[in-house]
């Protein structure tokens, strides 16, 4: 871990609008491979800023586990991103690996309630 | 030794190095100088004096003060209970001074293993004792090895008081390695970013120049200043009628500048004014008074804080901490009073990272900014830690934490005069939003929870149900642990944090947490948390050396995501940018391959190791553990393999 630019560090958040509450419904059933987007997600960088598990974080991206946005509004994101988000184009990424890694995403189960983990309830 | 009979003395030697050519006295060889054999008895003084043509003075071997003690009485004036050292040469002088004719105390003498580790514990220590203490480095090349902890201090604007020794005049220095330790300007290599620099050229004028130097680093924009100890002054012998010449002066502490009432007056009808008031606090707060000032004025405002967190400025259990909604309360602000800004357009505006670089304003068009710092006070030209130019509305230049008093005072008089108390009305949605803001933070935690790596919400959960009933301090930053002690931990008081690197050189933290440590240790008794990455430590793990040797207890955590991930994330923007793909974005930015063995690092320099931990469910012990060693006095390492961020 490195602190040489922290003003890059916040710039290079990758904007995924309308992440899903915990727990939320998914609207459809993921169209991709689940296990080839896996794969992707690591190789292709995107854990890099998003977290190994899709978690997000502050300053790099946020959560993209379980994500809610529509596959097409996805791949709008990594061709166009708005925001710091580097540009993911087909050169690099297909639409149909891109399918892959949505739905990875989408499937990924949804993490207990923070009343259900007891060192939760000792937060400020 | 007088000058002349001293070039006397050297006029026999003609030992030169690079070929140079001086005149040999008649009849002398080089193989006059080889020595003596065993059988020979050895010459007198008198006799070794007569057979190289020099006065009896000459074989003058020792003395019972010198140039240093003298150095050492000056220090003793000031309020340094340490000094920080890699022993070198051109302090030999000082050193031997401060540790037997000072008896080593006030200031006490702390062996480090690099001069960055003297310089950057020093900075760590300013932050939580509130006052600066000494590090003393070797000529040229100490001071080449501690500029980044150096230009570090200097960006977060803390005191300390540096010294360097510097081989005297030419004709004195030995032949050789004395030479590459010499320096015209000992200075010129740190003097754009320390505050103030000298080289005395007598010990009246070192007294009057470190005096004058703890002062100045004290005086608000506080920093780091310089000081050459010239080894001639240190090393040569203080006569009695020479001594009773020198005077120390007395050292008076400034009072910190205050602003303009004025000014103030503008500032409290602005905010009294605001229907949406914002305040940012950034480097402001040097104690819990200035923290308890936060409150009040935000309290009296009904104003939302956000704490950018370069120190520990408004206590997170307040509902008015707002900082986890900094981009939102920014956007709707129509009044935004900032507290000692580190970069005041950073705060307003927003920069894209792509091919073309564009910014764009964060706040409406029409919101009024009041910037109140010592910002102008103190600007250097060469490196640009100054920032980008922004025009405030009103840019009051003065010491916040001072002036906020006076602040309070004038929005006290404002809001009597004008009858104005819109704020009430904000206060429960602040209030609301307040919880909003930890739920999510809550619900963030959850994703990656049972996660192998570990993710940092879980790292930093399980430290905290081990630490909840100890009295603590934090002193890393969260901002590479995604902001969880900020957004999960109770931080209510000044000494729980004392704020980031200032300049972001990497090796700040390692060596600052042992500094920060140290005062910890002399306040009482707290734990002491030092979070930091993989790539941080491996700048200065020889840190926990100096922290076994002296009783330096605190507990590092190892953040290990095995690179410098950071780096790796720029690597891949630029992949991406160039349309080749990240595949191998880790390679140069990776931290693997072999792995490293932290705890076993730690052990050898004394410090107890523990780890690595993969398994979340093993953190709970290891901590258990680890806080316990602390509370015995040890330095504790803990190595958890972990998610990036």
């Amino acid at each position: 871990m490195k602190h040489r630019s922290l003003l890059t560090a916040v710039l290079i958040a990758i904007v995924f609008p309308a992440i899903a509450p915990a727990g939320a419904q998914q609207a459809s059933s993921p169209a991709g491979n689940v296990e080839h987007g896996k794969a992707l997600y690591r190789e292709t960088g995107c854990y890099e800023c998003h977290g190994l598990a899709g978690q997000g974080a502050p300053m790099t991206g946020p959560r993209v586990s379980r994500t809610q946005l529509p596959l097409d509004a996805f791949l709008n994101q990594l061709r166009h991103p708005v925001n710091q988000m580097p540009p993911y184009e087909a050169a690099v990424l297909s639409d149909s690996d891109a399918a892959d890694i949505y739905a990875y995403l989408e499937q990924i189960p949804a993490p207990p309630g923070p009343n259900s983990i007891p060192l939760l309830k000792l937060t400020r | 030794m007088g000058k002349s009979d001293r070039r006397r003395f050297l006029k026999g030697v003609a030992a030169v190095a690079g070929g140079a050519t001086v005149a040999i006295p008649k009849g002398t060889s080089a193989q006059t100088f080889r020595p003596a054999n065993g059988t020979t008895a050895l010459p007198s003084a008198a006799m070794q004096s007569r057979e190289r043509e020099q006065p009896a003075e000459v074989e003058r071997l020792t003395t019972e003060k010198t140039g240093s003690d003298f150095m050492v009485d000056v220090c003793k004036t000031l309020n340094l209970d340490y000094i920080a050292a890699c022993p070198g040469s051109t302090f030999r002088g000082l050193q031997e001074s401060f540790i037997n004719y000072g008896a080593n105390k006030h200031p006490e003498w702390l062996t480090c293993l690099h001069e960055e580790v003297s310089v950057g514990m020093a900075h760590g220590y300013a932050k939580v004792a509130g006052k600066p203490m000494a590090a003393i480095m070797h000529g040229t090349v100490g001071t080449q090895h501690a500029a980044m902890a150096i230009y570090n201090a200097y960006c977060d604007r803390v005191p300390i008081i540096l010294f360097t020794g510097n081989a005297g005049p030419l004709n004195e220095r030995r032949p050789g390695v004395e030479w590459f330790h010499s320096v015209q300007d000992g200075a010129a290599t740190v003097r754009d970013f320390v505050k103030w620099d000298d080289y005395p050229k007598s010990l009246q004028h070192f007294a009057e120049s470190t005096v004058r130097g703890y002062a100045l680093a004290c005086a608000e924009p506080s920093g780091p200043v310089f000081l050459v100890a010239d080894s001639k002054l240190q090393e040569d012998p203080l006569a009695e009628r020479e001594a009773r010449k020198l005077r120390i002066p007395r050292l008076t502490m400034p009072s910190q500048a205050a602003g303009d009432p004025n000014a103030l007056r503008e500032a409290a009808k602005m905010m009294v004014a605001a229907d949406h008031p914002v305040i940012i606090a950034d480097r402001y707060a040097r104690s819990q008074a200035a923290m308890d000032n936060l409150v009040e004025l935000a309290e009296l405002l009904h104003a939302p804080v956000i704490d950018n967190r370069s120190r520990m400025n408004m206590p997170n259990t307040h509902y008015l901490c707002q900082s986890e909604r900094a981009g939102t309360l920014i956007g709707q602000a129509d009044c935004i009073l900032s507290l000692e800004p580190v970069d005041l357009f950073g705060q307003l505006n927003s920069m894209r990272d792509q091919i073309e670089r564009t910014d764009m304003p964060r706040t409406k068009a029409d919101a009024k900014v009041i910037s109140i710092s010592t910002h102008d006070l103190f600007v250097h030209s060469n490196y640009q830690d100054f920032q980008r130019y922004v025009g405030a509305d009103l840019n009051i230049a003065a010491d916040a934490q001072t002036t906020l008093p006076f602040l309070i005072e004038a929005v006290q008089r404002e809001m009597s005069a004008s009858g104005r108390n819109a704020g009430e009305m904000r206060g429960e949605k602040l209030r609301q939003a307040y919880h909003d803001a930890i739920d999510r933070a809550r619900t963030e935690a959850t994703f990656a929870w049972d996660a192998r790596p570990i993710s940092t919400a879980r790292l930093y959960m399980e430290l905290w149900g081990q630490l909840q009933k100890e009295d603590w301090a934090l002193v890393s930053d969260g901002d590479f642990s995604s902001r969880w002690p900020h957004r999960l931990w109770p931080l209510d008081k000044h000494y729980r944090f004392i704020g980031g690197p200032g300049g972001y050189g990497v090796g700040y933290q390692p060596v600052a947490a042992l500094g920060a440590a140290l005062a910890h240790r002399d306040a009482g008794g707290r734990v002491v948390i030092n979070v930091e990455g993989d790539g941080e430590f491996n700048m200065a793990p020889h840190t926990l050396w100096t922290a076994a040797h002296h009783r330096i207890p605190y507990l590092t955590i190892i953040q290990n995501n095995r690179a410098y991930h950071q780096e790796a994330m720029h690597i891949q923007r630029m992949a991406n940018r160039h349309n080749r793909g990240v595949r191998s974005a880790a390679l140069g930015t990776s931290i693997d391959n072999p792995n490293i063995d932290y705890a076993k690092i730690a052990t050898g320099y004394g410090a107890l190791g523990i780890g690595p931990i993969e398994d979340p469910s093993d953190l709970a012990e290891a901590f258990r553990k680890g806080i316990a060693a602390v509370k015995t006095g040890q330095p504790v390492l803990i190595d958890v393999i972990t998610q990036p961020r």
